[in-house]
């Protein structure tokens, strides 16, 4: 076999290694969609019919000579044959034009195509085919769903253990942490974390049962170190004297009265999501490009962090 | 016809053979440490902390664009110009102290303009739009710049002997003309000291400061309508002035088809202006503008082709040559890439193709297959073929050149083939769902994928600015190496081992 | 008749000069004036805001990063809502990009605050490990130039009629009103205040004192910009 074709292969072999490679290495794959096929299909038929055609003419250079008749003028020694232009050139020339034209005037008219009548009609099929599969979804399937949501949306801030990255936004792995619980009880907070207009009073506002008055800085103190330490430790009766009648005995919060502070609830981060919430961290923005089932499945996933 | 050679002056073409070469290699140096930037961005520090503001990727990369565009391209196009033009309209510079004086005029304030083009960029200064950053002040010198150029065209036609144009010349008026055009309306700007406050004051802030003519879409429009034909008339038009002069006058051959010139010369004209819609797909620019850019990409790959096939053909029966000399292979893989980046352009312009290929490195894999494979290369043979005319010596080192072509050769495989990947893999990450119907990545997953194929890239890069090196150091020991006589000059250049 | 072109210069090169101007007219000239028309919802930008947008411009930001949404689903759930040709009505120039490296940016005021931008700007790669993006840590002390973004406001103002000073319709009903100073020392100030308001949620003390003093670094007008991006 002459060596060219030889090479020709080689190249052409070289190249689709490295579109499958390509094509394998991004885990998305193929993935049935259409423009990905299309785009490999391309890449393919590039190289294809670039080797070949070269590889065409160059044969020519190896085994053809030059013929045909010359220009009387000639430029600088350099000379130009008379020779007609080649055929299938011409043709395919032809027939582009020709199918420019078509699909300009009737082809594309005909077809009425429209990007935002695509875009609408892609997101309708994709919304069906996931209400259908997943609108029931709950448990580990729910968490796992949830942990593909934050993985792609949340974890820029977060960070991929959502442990707020050294204190740039929030650790999700314990419900919060002592400087946040100090600084609510100092300045109050509005975040709608109920979902609602529905404030927590600030300093001013927070009385102990047991002591009748105000509640103090140092038991301000103990009390952030109680709440952050899940909890437990010193500081349960302040507690119990001063936020129980809003967060509940336990801390897992009361409906329409105030949030769970031991533990992250779904409705809470779904919330969040909807509202968004600045606090003594920063600004946490809100996520409306999420629905309602996303939510939930993010919800799940960070309240199964804190088991 | 007198048989007297004519004794050509190539004073200005070797002053911007001097330009290509020096900001060839200032360009493709940054390219690199761009290339390198993005696989270890800790090299955008590289310099210091201090100049991180100057050399970091962001700031460089307008540089790059347009130190290879409007340093490295067009000082080759204007050299090769001023030593083409000579002789295919059978003419001296000489014969014209006008034409002289303008040569050398356009030479300086290109200069000037180069210099005030790189200050302006590294501090910063630029209107954002590709391939046309610079403000006003620098646009009015880029003009003039122009203007000269035009007139030593249209002067040296004026006194020509030929009185027939050859194929280059008529690559090299549509270069002016294209580019003038372009040029004047994509740099529609009002500089901003012309506003008035409400008290009166006038000329506030900084004097060099432009706003754009048009806003938002039609701003987009005009941009990449200038900007797929400042391709068209800067790495493509000229580039195919050069190859029809010296393909042919290097192999001592005739060129294929007179007729196929033609054609593709008027069709290449004709259909490349209507093409520029493929950098706008899926944009807000309506349907149907799009949908022409696609249709006149793909028409365009005949007259793109046709040139290519016609150089090809015309080396019908010389595989000798093309064995032999150095100088011939760097011509035809030239013309071999032009025909894979003017396929590779259509294929990427179809709109399902394009919704993966924008925004991601496949089409820097694309422009670079072009520029380096196809522009690169024939402006460097062309030098080559240049420099024992201009200076009577003989190359000096045929081997070294060997060297370089397959340096290159495999730097420019590298580039693209890498790229390539990198693009479709990302493309392909951002459109991923999941089982749940969620993305499938966050950005940062699709960027830290890349970090091989950027490696990947950066040695190729790296490569190819070696033999451009290579290249470079040849051309300069040419000028000492063995002199030769006239008659040893006619086709194939005289070279040392 | 090619030939007898081949051998008169002039009459080549207006035959060449028809043959490429005639495309730019049919492609640019029918989507003129529909194209420029605002949106609901769209508003000028503001002194601050154009300022941070020089910010963006002179370290070609556009170089990585796109501000263009196109009409896929992989896109609006990434970004959200497409682009509309009337919400780049103010752009000057527009900002589309060619390559992303980095993400789109066209919303990024959606889903990105100026305490996360803050830390970003400072060191990506702390913040979002494995990030090629360079740290612009000299903009924490290069101060805006707010009298060219004042300029600029100016001249659109007078030459493309832009509505500054004047109601523009929001979405939801009201209307907005972009206030643009009636003399350079009133630009400033109008600047300055809504500097103060991203100082505030920002953490670095130089940045808080430098804009106590009444000076804007670069960093507090790009944050002011990349958060009007919505
Ligand atoms: C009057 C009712 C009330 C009392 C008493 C009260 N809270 Fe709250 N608390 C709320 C409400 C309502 C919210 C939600 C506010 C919001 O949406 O931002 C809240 C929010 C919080 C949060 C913020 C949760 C987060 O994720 O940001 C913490 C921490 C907290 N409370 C701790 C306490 C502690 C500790 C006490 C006692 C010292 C206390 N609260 C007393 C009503 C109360
Ligand atoms: C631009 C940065 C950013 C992004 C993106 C982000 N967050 Fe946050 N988030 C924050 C910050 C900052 C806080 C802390 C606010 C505060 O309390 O000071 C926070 C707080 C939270 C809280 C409340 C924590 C608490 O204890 O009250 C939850 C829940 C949360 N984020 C979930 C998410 C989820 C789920 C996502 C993704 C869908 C997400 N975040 C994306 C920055 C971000
Ligand atoms: C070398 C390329 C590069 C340059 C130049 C660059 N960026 Fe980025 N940018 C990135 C990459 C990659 C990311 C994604 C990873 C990350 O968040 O750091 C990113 C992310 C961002 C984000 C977060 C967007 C999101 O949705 O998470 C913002 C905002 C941003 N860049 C702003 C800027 C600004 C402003 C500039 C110019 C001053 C700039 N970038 C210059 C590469 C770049
Ligand atoms: C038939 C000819 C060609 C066609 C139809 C074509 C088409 C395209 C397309 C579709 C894009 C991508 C636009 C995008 O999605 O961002 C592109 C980009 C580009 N092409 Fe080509 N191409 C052709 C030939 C060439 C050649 C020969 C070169 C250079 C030698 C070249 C240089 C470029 C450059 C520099 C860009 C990048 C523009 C940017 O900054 O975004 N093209 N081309
Ligand atoms: C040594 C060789 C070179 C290397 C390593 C190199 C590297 C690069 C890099 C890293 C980029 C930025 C890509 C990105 O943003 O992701 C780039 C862009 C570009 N380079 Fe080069 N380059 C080289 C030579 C050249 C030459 C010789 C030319 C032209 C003659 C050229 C023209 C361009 C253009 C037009 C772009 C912009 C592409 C776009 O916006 O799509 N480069 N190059
Ligand atoms: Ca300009
Ligand atoms: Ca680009
Ligand atoms: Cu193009």
């Amino acid at each position: 076999m002459n060596k060219l074709y030889l090479w020709g292969i080689i190249i052409i072999a070289v190249m689709l290694g490295a579109t499958y490679l390509s094509v394998g290495g991004s885990k998305g794959g193929l993935n049935g969609d259409i423009v990905n096929m299309l785009a490999v299909a391309g890449a393919v038929s590039l190289v294809i019919i670039t080797v070949f055609v070269v590889v065409k003419y160059v044969r020519q250079m190896q085994v053809d000579s030059a013929s045909g008749e010359l220009l009387k003028d000639n430029w600088d020694g350099i000379g130009e044959y008379k020779n007609e232009v080649p055929t299938g050139w011409a043709v395919m020339f032809l027939l582009t034009m020709v199918w420019g034209m078509w699909y300009f005037v009737i082809g594309y008219p005909v077809n009425a195509y429209s990007q935002i009548g695509e875009y609408n009609e892609d997101v309708a099929v994709h919304n069906s085919k996931f209400e259908t599969k997943y609108k029931d979804i709950t448990g580990e399937k729910l968490v796992e769903m949830g942990e593909s949501v934050f993985l792609a949306e949340c974890k820029v801030c977060h960070g991929i253990s959502a442990d707020g990255i050294d204190g740039a936004a929030a650790n999700l792995n314990k419900r919060i942490d002592e400087k946040s619980v100090k600084h609510v009880i100092e300045k109050g907070s509005n975040n709608k974390l109920l979902g609602m207009e529905m404030p927590m009073p600030d300093r001013n506002g927070l009385l102990n049962a047991n002591t009748g008055a105000l509640i103090t800085d140092a038991e301000i103190e103990t009390v952030s170190k109680f709440v952050a330490n899940k909890m437990s430790g010193a500081g349960a009766d302040i507690f119990a004297g001063t936020c129980a009648a809003c967060h509940g005995e336990d801390g897992k919060g009361l409906d329409s009265v105030a949030p769970s502070i031991a533990t992250y609830t779904p409705t809470l981060v779904s919330n969040v999501l909807t509202h968004g919430k600045k606090g003594v961290i920063g600004v946490m923005p809100k996520f409306d490009r999420l629905n309602d089932k996303q939510k939930e499945a993010v919800g799940a996933y960070i309240t199964s962090l804190n088991k | 016809m007198v048989n007297r050679p004519l004794e050509y002056d190539y004073t200005i073409a070797k002053m911007f053979m001097l330009t290509t070469i020096v900001l060839g290699i200032v360009g493709m140096l940054i390219g690199v440490i761009l290339a390198f930037q993005l696989a270890f961005p800790g090299v955008n520090t590289i310099f210091g902390q201090g100049l991180a503001e100057y050399t970091n990727f962001s700031r460089l990369r307008p540089l790059h664009t347009d130190a290879v565009i409007f340093g490295f391209t067009l000082s080759g196009v204007f050299a090769t110009w001023y030593y083409v033009g000579q002789r295919v309209l059978k003419v001296s510079m000489a014969e014209s102290a006008l034409l002289m004086f303008l040569g050398k005029l356009h030479f300086w304030l290109y200069l000037v303009v180069v210099v005030a083009v790189v200050v302006s960029l590294f501090a910063g200064v630029t209107t954002s739009k590709e391939y046309a950053e610079f403000e006003w002040p620098i646009d009015i010198g880029v003009v003039v710049v122009w203007v000269l150029f035009g007139m030593s065209i249209f002067g040296l036609i004026g006194i020509r002997r030929e009185k027939s144009l050859y194929i280059s010349v008529w690559y090299y008026i549509a270069t002016f003309l294209g580019i003038a055009m372009l040029y004047l309306f994509n740099n529609m700007e009002i500089p901003t000291m012309l506003g008035t406050s409400a008290a009166g004051e006038s000329g506030i802030g900084a004097w060099y400061h432009s706003v754009s003519m048009y806003s938002g879409t039609n701003d987009a429009l005009v941009q990449w309508w200038y900007g797929h034909n400042a391709v068209a008339f800067g790495f493509t038009v000229p580039i195919v002035a050069m190859i029809y002069y010296f393909l042919p006058k290097e192999s001592g051959q005739a060129i294929y088809s007179y007729k196929l010139s033609l054609l593709s010369f008027w069709g290449l004209m004709f259909v490349y202006l209507w093409a520029g819609g493929h950098h706008l797909l899926y944009s807000t620019v309506p349907d149907w503008m799009q949908t022409m850019g696609s249709i006149f990409s793909v028409i365009l790959i005949l007259p793109s082709w046709g040139s290519a096939i016609n150089m090809l053909l015309t080396m019908k029966g010389e595989w000798q040559q093309v064995a032999a000399s150095p100088l011939i292979k760097f011509m035809i893989l030239a013309s071999t890439f032009y025909m894979f980046s003017t396929l590779e352009g259509p294929i990427q312009a179809i709109k399902s193709v394009n919704a993966i290929a924008h925004f991601t490195d496949w089409i820097v894999g694309h422009v670079h297959d072009g520029v380096l494979g196809w522009v690169g290369f024939m402006i460097m043979a062309a030098l080559f073929h240049m420099a024992p005319r201009v200076f009577k010596r003989e190359i000096y080192s045929k081997s070294l050149m060997v060297a370089q072509f397959w340096i290159q050769t495999l730097g420019v495989v590298l580039y693209f083939t890498s790229m390539w990947i990198a693009g479709i893999t990302q493309g392909m990450m951002w459109r991923a769902h999941d089982e749940f119907g969620n993305l499938a990545y966050s950005f940062i997953d699709t960027v830290t994928v890349l970090h091989p194929y950027y490696v990947i890239r950066g040695v190729g890069g790296l490569l190819y600015l070696v033999g451009f090196l290579m290249f470079a150091y040849n051309i300069y020991k040419t000028m000492s190496a063995r002199p030769v006589e006239d008659h040893e000059l006619q086709n194939a250049s005289p070279m040392g081992a | 008749m090619f030939h007898w072109l081949e051998k008169h210069p002039f009459f080549f090169a207006v035959g060449v000069f028809v043959v490429i101007a005639f495309a730019g007219l049919v492609e640019i000239l029918p989507n003129f004036a529909q194209a420029s028309r605002p949106v609901i919802g769209t508003a000028p930008y503001s002194t601050l805001e154009l300022a941070g947008r020089h910010v963006y411009i002179k370290n070609s930001c556009n170089a990585c990063h796109s501000q263009l949404v196109r009409p896929f689903k992989s896109e609006t759930d990434r970004y959200g809502h497409y682009s509309l040709s009337g919400e780049y009505a103010y752009d000057r120039p527009f900002l589309w990009g060619s390559k992303r490296t980095g993400p789109d940016l066209w919303r990024v005021g959606n889903y990105r605050t100026t305490d996360w931008h803050e830390n970003h700007m400072k060191n990506p790669a702390s913040v979002v490990p494995g990030s090629v993006m360079p740290a612009y840590k000299w903009m924490f002390s290069n101060k805006a130039d707010i009298n060219t973004a004042f300029a600029e406001q100016l001249t659109v103002a007078q030459y493309f009629s832009v509505p500054y000073n004047q109601s523009v319709p929001m979405k939801d009903g009201t209307t907005k009103v972009v206030k643009m100073g009636g003399s350079v020392a009133e630009a400033n100030a109008i600047a300055l205040e809504e500097a103060k308001i991203i100082a505030a949620d920002m953490k670095d003390q130089d940045v808080k004192d430098t804009v106590a003093r009444g000076e804007i670094p670069e960093i507090v007008a790009l944050i002011a910009y990349l958060n009007s991006l919505k």
